[in-house]
């Protein structure tokens, strides 16, 4: 939907003229203190799949704020190229659109949520939503139904005739959103649209956003210099430090992964419940580990060294069949099924789950009130890919990484934690 | 050697002797016969029928009030404009110089103020629109504005009559220009403070220049631009009794005859009439710039 390409931004009286400094490997300061121009965001490649939402991360002065400006073009990137999938035109190169195409671009197919708002105080709140529609040309009975529709859609069908100094900010950052959303625009840029608000009205936004995307399945580019915010509600995530990304990937592959010290400083405070996966962190079920005990009845048992007692079946795929702790037959239920049931006075010693590996923490920790026994971790076709018992929860919670990286815990890591 | 020294001492006591007076008071002489000349016709043609007829227009349709109904008329204007307080006092005031038998002249005052506040905005706002949108013509328009502002109104009324002859139209000649200044500068000020914030946010929805200007620069600018009408409101009312001296009617000719026959209660109620509209113009637009959506939060952090 939208491809960056080495885009560089640089501010200063003459920007192009720093660029061959910024070849020969000259870092931000070195340029600052001989040219006076100041590197906001340097080569920065990415790339938005259609209706997904793309986090920039990064703390003040990492240069999110700009680059998301370079992508309107409200800054004019000095080097480097982005393109946008335009519905009937295929790619165009947004870094060369003549100031008419450019205003198109931004009418149709691009709108924006500020940090701070930016509503225009003299207009009321239904005809703040309604600027785009109004930009657009559209006729006043028509921007007036979509604009009330958007409002609707935020929760404030009430509030179009009221200022939007009358608002609180959460409500007036949903007029920011429902503005963005009227013009139909297939991408939406976020710049910290929810940093300005309390945490509570925050996390309500964050789920309202995540509500308002799964119905109109927009793509969003959105900057935040909160990690947790990052990891909610981003498909992909780039982290940005002075002005180049450092990582980008999925929110776990980050938050196992944290490729330098910056990353993992971040990664560090960041609540991995919600975002680590069972499959990440379960012991998987190899024969050295869980040595074959007995065969019976078209099913395989097996259990592991430290615990022998207790035995799991498996059928010729892999799937689990039987379970049993010594002479013990053990009930089997997926863990979304126990989950879902009354919760019993204590932990059940007889009751054995399984989930499939996209399982976050967050699950899997709830689930082990209801049954004192590991858990099992299944790919989708059932088969048994590992296990997970108390140690691999403990590691995935505090060192966020599962076996196989853990081994060799991550030098910066350290530093940090100690 | 003495030579030397004397031309020193010369320096230092008396610079100015060495050379003779530079002719500027004649060049001027020269210059404003030379304009009277060959523009006489020319600005009695095109720039005094326009003036004339806004003033002739206002006049008799103000005159043309029963004074009754016109206090109603102040009285809804200032309630609409501020508050009912407003209103009332505007009705007070208006009644006051009434009945110290200045009606008349307080009419033509404020044709004459009215006339001279239409052409300034007319004139003004553009002029400070393009002000706010180009540096180099804001620093272009800079000086002439002092000058207009600073040069006493004294000096360009001859020339002024010269041009227009005797009447209300030199006097509100000399009035605009003495007025236009705070029009031009508060507009280009009010629309300069708009914060970046909503410029950004009107341009990132894809806004023409025109669109920026008129649906969020103009509106927010709003307040100031009032301000800046108030002011030369103000200074139009300062300019009634000086142009009385060239033939302007109204509460200025009231003092200005007044003075010159050392009557000093005609020129007192000649003086209090001024002060009263001074009062109610100031409240009424003050109102105006006040009242409005949301309007004084533009600066607000």
């Amino acid at each position: 939907m939208i491809r960056a390409e080495d885009v560089t931004k640089i501010f200063g009286p003459a920007p192009a003229s720093v660029l061959p400094l910024l070849e020969s490997g000259k870092g931000k300061s070195e340029i600052q203190a001989e040219t006076g121009h100041v590197l906001g965001v340097h080569k920065v490649s990415f790339a938005l799949e259609p209706g997904e939402v793309f986090v920039i991360m990064g703390l003040s002065g990492s240069g999110k704020s700009t680059l998301i400006r370079c992508v309107n073009r409200l800054f004019e990137p000095t080097a480097g190229r982005i393109f946008f999938q335009h519905p009937d035109e295929g790619e165009v190169d947004i870094t060369a659109l003549s100031p008419e195409r450019l205003r198109q671009l931004r009418k149709y197919h691009m709108s924006m949520v500020f940090q701070h708002f930016a509503l225009f105080p003299h207009r009321t709140v239904l005809a703040n939503v309604a600027y785009g529609l109004e930009v657009q040309g559209r006729p006043p009975a028509e921007r007036q139904r979509h604009a009330g529709e958007m409002l609707e859609m935020v929760g404030l069908g009430d509030w179009g005739r009221a200022y939007p100094a009358e608002l609180s900010g959460g409500m007036q950052q949903r007029v920011g959103l429902a503005r963005a959303l009227a013009t139909d625009a297939r991408v939406l840029l976020m710049d910290e649209p929810f940093s300005a608000l309390d945490p509570l009205i925050k996390v309500n936004m964050q789920q309202e956003l995540k509500k308002i995307q799964a119905q109109l399945g927009r793509t969003i580019l959105f900057i935040t210099h909160d990690l947790d915010e990052a990891m909610h509600i981003g498909d992909h995530i780039a982290i940005m430090e002075e002005g180049e990304v450092v990582q980008l990937g999925t929110p776990e592959e980050i938050l196992v992964n944290p490729r330098t010290e910056y990353v993992a400083r971040f990664v560090e405070h960041a609540d991995p419940t919600g975002v680590i996966t069972a499959g990440t962190i379960a012991l998987p079920f190899d024969p050295q580990a869980f040595p074959r005990q007995a065969d019976a009845e078209g099913v395989h048992f097996v259990a592991s060294r430290d615990l022998p007692e207790l035995q799991y079946g498996l059928d010729d795929h892999g799937r689990l069949r039987r379970a049993r702790r010594g002479d013990r037959e053990l009930e089997i239920q997926p863990l979304e099924t126990v989950l879902a049931s009354e919760a019993p006075q204590t932990r059940r010693e007889d009751l054995l789950m399984q989930c499939p590996r996209e399982t976050v923490l967050r699950r899997v920790l709830r689930g082990r009130t209801r049954s004192a026994l590991p858990m099992l971790v299944t790919e989708e076709d059932g088969r048994v890919v590992g296990l997970i018992d108390e140690p691999q929860l403990i590691r995935g919670i505090l060192e966020k990484r599962g076996p196989a990286a853990g081994s060799e815990p991550h030098p910066a890591r350290e530093e940090v934690s100690s | 050697m003495s030579e030397i020294l004397e031309l020193l001492r010369q320096l230092i006591v008396d610079p100015f002797g060495l050379l003779e007076a530079l002719p500027v008071r004649q060049w001027i002489t020269d210059a404003v016969n030379w304009i009277v000349g060959n523009f006489r016709d020319f600005f009695r043609t095109y720039v005094s029928p326009p003036v004339r007829g806004v003033m002739g227009f206002t006049q008799t349709t103000l005159a043309g009030i029963p004074p009754g109904l016109f206090l109603i008329g102040i009285f809804l204007i200032g309630w609409r404009a501020a508050s009912w307080r407003v209103g009332l006092f505007s009705l007070i005031a208006f009644a006051l110089v009434g009945f110290i038998g200045v009606w008349d002249a307080l009419v033509v005052t404020l044709s004459l103020v009215a006339t001279a506040v239409l052409f300034c905005i007319i004139i003004g706002l553009p002029l400070g629109i393009l002000c706010s949108r180009s540096d180099r013509f804001a620093n272009a328009m800079r000086p002439i504005l002092d000058i207009m502002q600073t040069t006493p109104p004294f000096v360009y009324l001859v020339p002024a009559v010269m041009l227009f002859s005797i009447g209300n139209v030199p006097g509100l000649i000399a009035t605009i220009i003495f007025a236009m200044p705070p029009m031009i500068r508060l507009t280009n000020l009010g629309i300069r403070q708009v914060r970046q914030e909503y410029i950004e946010a009107a341009v990132a929805f894809g806004s023409t220049p025109r669109q920026i200007l008129w649906k969020v620069q103009f509106p927010l600018a709003m307040p100031t631009i009032m301000a800046g009408l108030n002011q030369t409101i103000m200074l139009a009312l300062s300019m009634v009794v000086i142009a009385a001296i060239i033939g302007a009617g109204g509460l200025g000719l009231e003092v200005y005859a007044g003075l010159e026959r050392l009557n000093i209660g005609q020129a007192f109620v000649g003086g209090i009439g001024i002060v009263l509209l001074a009062m109610v113009l100031d409240r009424i637009t003050q109102g105006l710039g006040e009242k409005g959506p949301g309007r004084n939060r533009n600066n607000a952090p």
